[in-house]
């Protein structure tokens, strides 16, 4: 099975996001940063270090936080990230003095002498960024920090990362399936899909990209999307609704003059964030898009 | 942090954000780390560190393992002869208490890391894949060593506090030496196959139920065919002699016998097929090593 295929990127300091649908290979990418698993061809190097031979020293410096549960209910989160602050190489002392840190860091005080089995899934998610936390790592891995969470808690996590990544001065690679929601938080952002590169760009060059607007019209949609062609956008079908690129200001008024002119009955026109799906659907096509809409 | 403002009573109970703060202090290398590991899994194979439900069945078999020790000393102080050889032991007791001991225990030092799914935290630190299993079968070995040698120590401690002169101690001593390297043997190859049976269920209920019956199947299989054996009025006949090969504890008992232990054990004198005993013996050792070093080389990040 093919999880990664030719996929070449290069990743500066800062919070990094990777996006891509469920099984387009995010985890793949992060267990072979780690060295986890050895790539059938090619190569990747972790903080100046080859994931091949040096896996080891890699794993020294990362915090890696799972995607899945991975917590034991029958032990308190202090007695956990201690003895895992243990196994990423720190003395006894330190490594009870790192945990207590750590988990104060991610917002976990009395509670951490609970047993971890009666934690909701938000003190679980916030356990499991602690022991990655632990070890004073120079780069974190986060597989979807924020799967299974409320939107409260999304964002809770997501402002913790950001604080991690900015104030910690700790890098971070950070892996969703929602790239409206680690958007928010990230500095350069790669996309992938089907273990393949689909964008890899700072964070503003993507914004402007997913920004779309949608227009529907109760009838003559053929029409509108011809009239808006002509008018030098390139609209494109999105069920009943026509979706176009927002190039700028000037977009609005061309498709408000567009409707007003043929005199359609105007349904809905709304901005809109494009879903990461679609990015994928039409990412290569979307690409020569932007890049006509720069000649132009 | 000396700006405070408001009036102190409004304040307590803040926690001050101090910030985040660096490790700057040393970090240990990789077999530092699995000796840390060998030591956590260590103090959980007598259930230290957990709560007092996870030591009942570790005490219980340590002190059921030492009865035959002090009953010998109390015997030999009232005038009787050593009852209780160094190199058998009690045959029937240590099986049995052996077989509870790693029935209940293994899992508990691999299982419940595959339940709860914690490995991934594992390797994604600076251990190598087998430097996990490496470090539970040591420490399983030792809590093995433990329940095995202990009470040789002592009944060996009650024999010389009772017998007089030099002679008589050396003579002592000499017997114990044997005795220690049989309870080696037996925690050698019965903390691998029980590590190695118990890694192949996250579940403790399966982990234990798969060890005992393996245990107690083989042991009672062992038991049966030299019972049939000897009815067909062979005697201690090749096929006696060779159903022990069936289970660890008669190979156990071959492999003691083949390499000279005088005291009368379950199977008759395996004589010239004492060199299978030890043949079975490796092979079960390499079966049950290479099980483990298999599963967790496979064993998913994920």
């Amino acid at each position: 099975m093919t999880a990664l295929d030719q996929l070449t990127v290069r990743v500066g300091p800062g919070i990094t996001g990777l996006v891509g649908a469920n099984g387009a290979g995010k985890s793949t990418l992060i267990k072979i940063l780690l060295g986890l698993l050895t790539p059938t061809s090619g190569r990747a190097a972790v903080l100046g270090l080859n994931s091949d031979r040096d896996g080891e020293r890699i794993r020294a410096g990362c915090g890696y936080m799972p995607e899945h549960d991975c917590l034991p209910p029958d032990v308190t989160a202090t007695e956990f990230v201690t003895h895992l602050g243990r196994m990423s190489g720190l003395p006894p002392t330190a490594a009870k003095e790192r945990a207590a840190e750590s988990l104060r860091h991610v917002g976990l005080y009395e509670e951490r002498y609970r047993q971890i089995g009666t934690y909701s899934t938000g003190m679980k998610q916030r356990v499991k960024l602690a022991q990655a936390l632990v070890g004073d790592p120079q780069l974190l891995l986060l597989d979807e920090p924020t799967i299974g969470l409320d939107p409260a808690g999304r964002a809770a996590m997501l402002d913790l990362v950001s604080r991690i990544g900015a104030e910690f001065g700790i890098s971070i690679l950070v892996s969703s399936h929602l790239l409206g929601e680690i958007e928010q938080i990230c500095d350069h952002l790669l996309a992938i899909d089907g273990g393949r590169l689909l964008r890899s760009d700072s964070m503003a060059s993507f914004t402007q990209v997913s920004q779309v607007l949608l227009v529907e019209v109760d009838e003559g949609t053929a029409l509108l999307e011809a009239e808006l062609a002509a008018r030098g956008l390139r609209p494109w079908r999105d069920e009943r609704a026509l979706l176009v690129q927002i190039g700028s200001g000037e977009t609005y008024d061309l498709v408000r003059d567009a409707v007003a002119d043929l005199d359609l009955p105007l349904n809905r026109l709304e901005q809109r964030r494009r879903r990461v799906e679609e990015l994928f659907r039409d990412g290569a096509d979307q690409e020569d898009r932007v890049e006509q809409e720069g000649e132009a | 942090m000396s700006t405070q403002s408001g009036p102190p009573a409004t304040r307590t109970g803040v926690i001050h954000d101090i910030g985040y703060r660096h490790y700057q202090g040393p970090r240990l290398g990789r077999a530092a780390i699995i000796r840390a590991l060998g030591w956590h899994s260590l103090r959980s194979a007598f259930g230290i560190g957990r709560g007092a439900k996870a030591k009942i069945i570790p005490v219980i078999a340590f002190a059921i393992m030492c009865v035959p020790a002090v009953v010998n000393t109390v015997g030999v102080a009232g005038g009787g002869a050593q009852s209780v050889h160094y190199d058998t032991y009690v045959f029937q007791l240590r099986v049995l208490v052996m077989i509870i001991f790693v029935a209940a225990q293994a899992p508990e030092l691999v299982s419940r890391d595959l339940r709860s799914h914690v490995l991934p935290l594992y390797f994604s630190r600076p251990l190598r894949r087998l430097d996990y299993p490496a470090a539970k079968l040591g420490a399983f070995l030792l809590a093995c060593l433990a329940l095995l040698e202990i009470p040789l120590l002592l009944l060996y401690l009650g024999e010389i506090g009772q017998v007089g002169g030099g002679a008589a101690i050396w003579a002592q001593t000499r017997a114990l030496i044997p005795g220690l390297l049989v309870g080696l043997a037996w925690a050698v190859l019965l903390a691998s196959i029980g590590l190695a049976l118990a890694s192949l269920s996250g579940r403790r209920a399966y982990a234990t139920g798969s060890i005992a019956i393996c245990f107690f199947l083989s042991w009672a299989l062992a038991g049966l065919l030299r019972g049939v054996t000897s009815q067909n009025g062979l005697g201690a006949g090749a096929g006696a002699r060779l159903s022990g090969l069936v289970s660890p504890f008669t190979v156990l008992d071959g492999l003691r016998q083949w390499l000279g232990g005088t005291s009368p054990g379950p199977l008759p004198r395996p004589g010239d097929f004492g060199v299978l005993y030890g043949i079975m013996f490796l092979l079960m050792l390499a079966a049950a090593l290479g099980g483990l070093a298999a599963r967790y080389r496979k064993a998913g990040i994920s």
